[in-house]
């Protein structure tokens, strides 16, 4: 049965991933054209200065078929439904085309190799901001919900609110004016110190490039966890098992901490899948700030570069990730709740 | 709906609403954010900048990169403050020319960066400025032909009167005056500086009361000069002081206030209207419309948002409208959902059937019985997707995509953030317009969650 519901959801989401690339294709194929085009311009005149002793219209014949070659390979002498066609195909088999300008670090063009070399420092990144952003928030979620209207749970539904329109970058600029240049103590960006350091020292080197923007994200984000977590917490402590516990006499701690905790643990740990998910597609432009060299750092570069493959590739990319993303989430709902899968409707 | 029942209703809405402090702290705060956008022009120094914010030879009399005025209360070296001042008096000499008299009460330890005497015209004309420090000395500083046209002429004492300065200080010690380098001596700290032997290295200032003479006289036929100016461009400057391209901050913040209102208001708007709309289209008429509407949902809210904006930004580099278009277009799925869930219920309800039996029709049922009471819920949403909406604007303008005909928060930081504010330690550049995205932002999630405490009780605490 559940083998059956994940078949459907694994299906239904690829389906919704290709009809995404389709319209990314159709939306911004011309202007990926334009790229292609030029490269191919580039390559057949570095191709002409390679012949020598050919006549003139020897030489203008090899051009004109190296060119036609090319446009045939790239599907570019087709009509534009084709091209649409195409383009989606090769977004989808990962082929998202070569980099005007940047490079990954071996030196290849390819935009997959780049993305690829950025993807495991985002991950990095907001992986771990959702690990102690979860913990975090636990620790605030449940001291709140204990004294619900008290001081604790009014200042986390205020900072809540404070912190709900406050861009994640803007703080990572105070942030890098005053602990990188105020009260130097972090490196105000970039991966590692240059030159690298070796052993452990490596590793320490990384978590004190890693801390700064990793405290950015954490402080502004434990606030709404923690607040989601304490009403999950709150609903929770309504429930008669709970007033059964309190009237066997276990401890309001144990109440708290053991059964309620328990019991929440399924809702904080999908909030913690859907913060790291959105966390990835909301505050990505975090890394450009803190020149954290991640998909986010892409953008920065891609976009004063004006190098569309680059952007393409990262958007396809990041919406496999979101969708990878809320399949895994339909997943753990129907393990955890087998109504769920019965219900049929998406 | 009738009126009076609208108007009661909202009467004890605002009964309700008046009791949660958050909200009405929120409240006073947009309405700071809508004084500050109505009166914007009047209170800013520069009300014509709007239009000229990328202009940079709009800005170029001001000083660069000058902190706020306010912050001389920090410091002990107090600096001299960016003003503008008009001539004092005036009367004509012959031939046609004019003189004016300019007056410059100097109380600053740290002398402007520059003083900066322009007028308009038209013609060729001969300038001679004088100038009259407190300990009496005299002299006469730049001299020389201008050719006048549309564009302000401008004498710059730092740039134009090296010679004439130096001249003033040999006036009143010959020996001084040899003794300094004339390729590296700052004219306007010498002249606003004790004359004294070490005046180069390590000025005193001199306080007082400068007096400054312009005169102007016509050397072609018809030539005329308008009246000229004085800028001082010091070395604080205005509410928030200036950035690198010598732009007025606080012009730029105010200026920001009315886009941010526009494009987050609008947006919210349309998008909650649409949002609405089509929940209650899904929830009611199900069947083929629910499956397509579930569907372009799924495939909006799937959509990983900002890199989204972003590649067709970077693409398209559209306008602030169509921006606003593409915002809605994207945002309705946010109060899909929970509308359709609520419609599918009031679909159920015995006055919905009763209104159906009497033969009305769809659009009549929708409109005129689901939305109704979906409206507070909407009203909610609408506050609380204000906030979102004004982040995504300023999160694509940081990545310097925004529409550059306007001037919004996240343009000016992306300006901060590309020349070296962060670096430079230019805190009054940073702080002030992502102070104003959060504090709005603040403000439509305090009257939001206001609301919604009213609409939902249980939410309260316990």
């Amino acid at each position: 049965m559940f083998r059956k519901y994940l078949a459907k959801r694994v299906i239904y989401g690829i389906l919704m991933y290709v009809v995404m690339i389709f319209t990314y294709s159709a939306l911004f194929n011309k202007v990926a054209e334009e790229t292609v085009r030029a490269q191919i311009q580039e390559q057949v005149a570095q191709e002409a200065s390679r012949y020598r002793n050919v006549t003139p219209e020897k030489l203008r014949e090899l051009i004109e078929s190296s060119r036609a070659a090319k446009l045939h390979q790239y599907h570019l002498d087709q009509s534009y439904a084709t091209r649409v066609l195409w383009r989606a195909v090769d977004t989808l088999t990962f082929n998202f085309g070569r980099s005007a300008i940047m490079k990954a670090p071996d030196g290849d063009r390819e935009v997959l190799a780049i993305i690829g070399d950025a993807i495991p420092r985002t991950i990095v990144l907001f992986t771990s901001e959702i690990v102690l952003v979860t913990a975090l928030g636990v620790i605030l979620g449940l001291y709140a919900a204990r004294k619900p209207g008290g001081t604790l749970d009014k200042s986390v539904s205020m900072v809540t609110m404070i912190t709900n329109g406050l861009p994640a970058w803007w703080l990572g600029m105070l942030m890098i004016m005053l602990f990188s240049y105020a009260v130097p103590i972090f490196p105000s960006g970039g991966l590692q110190s240059n030159p690298p350091p070796q052993g452990a020292a490596a590793v320490l080197d990384f978590l004190w490039h890693l801390a700064l923007p990793l405290l950015t994200l954490v402080l502004l984000n434990t606030w709404g966890t923690g607040y989601l977590i304490r009403n999950i917490v709150l609903s929770n402590l309504q429930e008669d098992y709970v007033m059964a516990a309190r009237a066997r006499g276990v401890s309001e701690r144990r109440v708290l901490f053991g059964h309620t905790l328990r019991t929440s643990m399924p809702a904080i740990m999908t909030l913690a899948i859907l913060g790291l998910f959105s966390s990835i597609a909301g505050n990505i432009i975090v890394e450009g700030i803190f020149g954290w060299p991640g998909i986010g750092n892409l953008y920065f570069i891609a976009v004063q570069q004006n190098d569309v493959p680059v952007l393409m590739g990262t958007l396809a990319i990041e919406t496999l990730l979101n969708m990878i993303g809320f399949i895994l989430l339909d997943l753990i709902y129907g393990l955890l709740d087998p109504r769920i899968k019965t219900g049929g409707k998406a | 709906m009738r009126i009076g029942e609208t108007l009661s209703g909202l009467g004890d809405f605002w009964k309700e609403y008046r009791k949660v402090g958050s909200g009405l702290v929120g409240l006073a705060i947009l309405g700071l954010f809508v004084l500050f956008a109505v009166l914007g022009p009047a209170l800013v120094p520069f009300p014509g900048a709007v239009d000229h914010w990328h202009d940079i030879t709009y800005w170029q009399d001001n000083p660069m990169a000058a902190p706020p005025a306010w912050t001389n209360a920090l410091v002990a070296r107090k600096g001299a403050v960016s003003a503008r001042l008009q001539p004092t008096e005036s009367y004509p000499s012959e031939g046609g020319g004019a003189s004016y008299a300019f007056a410059y009460d100097y109380r600053a330890d740290r002398p402007p960066r520059d003083l900066i005497f322009r007028y308009k015209g038209s013609g060729k004309v001969f300038a001679l400025l004088e100038a009259t420090r407190p300990d009496g000395a005299k002299a006469e500083i730049y001299r020389g032909q201008l050719e006048l046209g549309t564009d302000w002429q401008r004498i710059s004492v730092e740039h134009d009167a090296r010679a004439g300065v130096l001249e003033l200080v040999s006036s009143v010690d010959e020996f001084i005056g040899a003794s300094i380098d004339p390729a590296s001596a700052r004219p306007v700290s010498l002249l606003f500086s004790e004359i004294e032997s070490d005046m180069a290295d390590s000025p005193r200032a001199l306080k007082g009361e400068y007096a400054f003479e312009l005169r102007i006289q016509p050397l072609s036929q018809g030539a005329k000069a308008g009246v000229p100016e004085l800028l001082v461009s010091g070395q604080v400057s205005g509410v928030l002081g200036t950035d690198v391209s010598k732009r007025d901050i606080f012009t730029g913040v105010v200026a920001g206030i009315k886009w941010a209102l526009f494009i987050g208001f609008l947006t919210s708007i349309v998008t909650v209207i649409l949002g609405v709309t089509l929940g209650v289209a899904a929830a009611y008429f199900s069947g083929p419309v629910d499956w397509l509407l579930t569907r372009v949902y799924e495939f909006v809210y799937l959509l990983p948002v900002l890199p989204f904006l972003i590649v067709l930004s970077a693409i398209y580099k559209p306008s602030i409208y169509t921006f606003m278009v593409i915002i809605c277009l994207l945002f309705w799925s946010g109060p899909y959902k929970p509308v359709y869930s609520m419609a599918l219920q009031i679909k159920e309800e015995t006055f919905v059937e009763a209104s159906r039996a009497l033969g009305s029709s769809g659009g009549r049922i929708i409109f005129r019985h689901i939305i109704p009471i979906l409206l507070p819920y909407s009203f909610a949403v609408m506050a609380l997707s204000v906030p979102g909406v004004i982040v995504y604007e300023a999160s694509v303008s940081l990545l310097g995509l925004g529409d550059s005909s306007i001037v919004t928060w996240g343009q000016i930081l992306e300006a901060a953030l590309s020349q070296g504010a962060v670096i430079n330690s230019l805190w009054w550049w940073v702080i002030p317009p992502g102070l104003m995205i959060a504090l709005m932002g603040m403000s439509f999630a305090f009257i939001g969650s206001a609301m919604d405490k009213i609409l939902h009780p249980k939410l309260k605490t316990r």
